[in-house]
């Protein structure tokens, strides 16, 4: 990286990390998550931007010169050749199962049977590999056969090559622009992974009345499977926050929210938080009768992706005091409004809610696929132009990489103690042998829990 | 509330077994099917104002649809033929537009239409705008629902207004889009007569619409 790459990364981090520890910053940054906009900017197909990673780089370097100004760009995303090699059920993909143009979509269906908490109560990975993954990824689904064990290898194969793709990306915008991520990593809420991918929203409601204590119980035993899914794709350096979409808590009640969703949720977040990370969490939906609890969490350690369905103004009143928040333009203006809206509106934002910082003025949790390009440079513009704060302050960024009160440990679902065992012990060096099997076993275990995102 | 029979406010408090208990008790005594029916139904109308009240969720809603799915499958081998031909309120045609496969907020919506009266006719997810248009001419319904949960489906709003529009249809109907993405603003850009901000609201459009307030 050149000197002045080093200094203008240097100084879009910073901004990011100030804004987020809620600490004085010379702008509001430019700091959007999901940026859908740039990666079909280029003129790609969005079936382009998920199978072919060189095409995406090339659409994310086209939107990096033409915004400049941006403070973050996300890289970590769907590669859809993974998905093929195991055919994974819970994605339909451009291209493939959509018109190319088209953004890919989640689908929900009930892989895990309600009589079946208790199984993964008791021993989450064995129901994982045992039940669960047979049932979501089709290449599998015809068990101890050899197209099921090949399936297995191509997929193992498969995130060897996603994570050099993924990495080497970040290190292109990072090193050629001087291009931080906005985050790396992710987790889902417990409730979620239960609502998600193994109960479904339908059968996890129904759970709610009939097995409640199993819910409770199966959220409270997937807390630490997500803490460790966060630590092993999150960034070593801890430069970037931990990301977690939420889905479900929009459609629970304030009471089942603190019973069922929340306890879990909290949890998993503060030894996140304890481990040395900071956390970006989509509030998807409206999260009004919810966002409330993110007061018990320590100030400045998660920003608030507020969505278009949520109030920013009401999420500034209530929590914005003590998390940072993202958010405040419809995500039609992007598509349907013009740049002199776009303009007022964020004028408008800033003399508001964003008037004393604390505030990444943003779309709801992303920038749309359909984004005229005029209304996003005219978001940028009023944002340089009404969101300047102090010019003085000169963005640095921190050094997190020691932080944290608490290492833990990863999980393995072999751990090097039980082979040694079974080798009757080593002649060499213990160490070298020791930490590749690690390596390996941290990786497999990572790999079988990431599709529950 | 008051006028809800026993088994009318175990639905409303979506106390499952009593409510199968309840309905096996009246079976037995030889009480009417439809009579037995009408009380569960007016639990559900009250759900329904509950979920209007934002006082019950979606949970709610999803349960007492579960639990009188139950009582209907004990009373269905007892109802006649003529007694499943329930009045209607108006007819309502529903689909996810074309290329976006989420039914989470269309459900809700048909849930709440169907526990107010209203016959529905939900053509699904990813419904081309063909689909909509040819529904309208095979039912005669007033009402059009539009629902979409991406925000690059606003086009596709748009083809199922103009489709309609070049049937020769447009005058016979109102078209509602709604769902996460949509605002005035999306209303405006497709064409649509409406945009109800959530489900109750829908509803309640459908009711104006029909003259049933």
């Amino acid at each position: 990286m050149s000197e002045d790459t080093k200094k203008i990364y240097e100084e879009r981090l910073g901004r990011y990390q100030a804004a987020i520890a809620l600490e004085p910053v010379d702008r509001i940054p430019i700091a959007v998550g999901s940026n859908y906009f740039a990666e079909v900017y280029s003129g790609n197909t969005n079936q382009e931007t998920i199978y072919d990673p060189e095409k995406w780089l090339k659409a994310e370097e086209e939107f990096v010169r033409a915004f400049p100004e941006i403070d973050v760009l996300r890289n970590n995303r769907i590669y859809a050749p993974m998905l093929d090699a195991v055919g994974c059920r819970t994605y339909k993909l451009p291209g493939r199962d959509l018109p190319p143009r088209s953004q890919f979509q989640f689908v929900e269906d009930e892989y895990m049977k309600p009589d079946e908490y208790d199984v993964i109560i008791n021993d989450p990975m064995e129901f994982m590999m045992d039940r669960w993954l047979p049932r979501v990824l089709g290449e599998l689904s015809q068990e101890n056969t050899a197209r099921a064990k090949m399936a297995l290898i191509k997929g193992g194969m498969a995130q060897v090559m996603m994570g050099e793709v993924m990495k080497n990306r970040a290190l292109h915008l990072q090193n050629k622009f001087g291009m931080p991520q906005p985050m790396q990593g992710f987790f889902l809420a417990p409730f979620d992974v239960l609502a998600d991918t193994l109960r479904g929203l339908r059968g996890i409601l129904l759970d709610l009345y009939r097995h409640a204590d199993k819910v409770q119980e199966a959220c409270d035993v997937l807390v630490d499977e997500m803490v460790n899914l966060a630590l092993a794709t999150a960034d070593p350096l801890k430069r970037y926050p931990i990301f977690v979409p939420t889905h479900k808590a929009c459609f629970l009640s304030p009471k089942q929210f603190e019973q069922f969703y929340w306890p879990s949720f909290k949890k998993t977040m503060e030894k996140l938080i304890d481990a040395g990370y900071t956390i970006r969490a989509y509030l998807e939906g409206n999260w009004g009768a919810h966002w409330k609890h993110f007061l018990e969490l320590p100030k400045g350690k998660v920003l608030c992706d507020i969505d278009t369905q949520g109030d920013i103004f009401k999420a500034k009143k209530e929590i914005g005091h003590h998390q940072c928040l993202a958010g405040g333009i419809p995500d039609t203006m992007f598509i349907l409004n013009t740049p002199e809206e776009m303009r007022e509106h964020v004028k408008m934002l800033c003399e508001t809610v964003a008037k004393d910082g604390g505030i990444i003025i943003n779309g709801g949790c992303q920038i749309p696929y359909d984004t005229k390009p005029e209304n996003y440079r005219a978001m940028i513009d009023a944002v340089i132009e009404y969101g300047t704060y102090d010019t003085s302050i000169k963005p640095t960024p921190k050094d997190n990489s020691q932080s944290g009160i608490k290492v833990i440990e990863p999980k393995m679902l072999t751990p090097w103690e039980v082979k040694k065992e079974e080798l009757g012990g080593v002649q060499g060096d213990e160490d070298l042998i020791r930490s590749s099997w690690e390596m390996f076993e941290k990786m497999g275990y990572a790999w079988v829990w990431q599709w529950v995102l | 509330m008051s006028s809800l029979t026993e088994l009318g406010k175990a639905i409303v408090d979506l106390n499952e077994e009593q409510v199968y208990s309840l309905v096996k008790q009246k079976i037995e005594a030889g009480e009417a099917p439809l009579d037995i029916l009408k009380e569960c139904n007016d639990g559900m109308g009250q759900i329904g104002k509950l979920f209007e009240a934002e006082e019950y969720f979606l949970s709610e809603l999803i349960m007492s649809g579960e639990i009188l799915k139950g009582v209907m499958k004990e009373l269905e081998p007892l109802l006649g033929e003529s007694d499943m031909e329930t009045s209607s309120e108006g007819k309502v045609i529903i689909g996810t537009v074309k290329d976006d496969i989420h039914d989470i907020g269309k459900n809700i919506v048909v849930t709440l239409l169907k526990g107010t009266g209203f016959e529905v006719i939900d053509l699904g997810v990813d419904v081309p705008a063909d689909s909509f248009v040819q529904s309208i001419k095979e039912t005669g319904a007033k009402v059009v629902g539009l629902s979409a949960l991406l925000n690059f489906t606003f086009p596709q709003m748009k083809a199922v207004v103009d489709a309609i529009e070049a049937a020769g249809l447009r005058d016979q109907v109102k078209i509602i889009i709604g769902g996460a993405p949509c605002n005035a603003e999306v209303r405006q850009y497709t064409g649509a007569d409406y945009y109800a901000k959530d489900a109750a609201a829908g509803v309640k459009i459908c009711k104006e619409i029909y003259g049933t307030k």
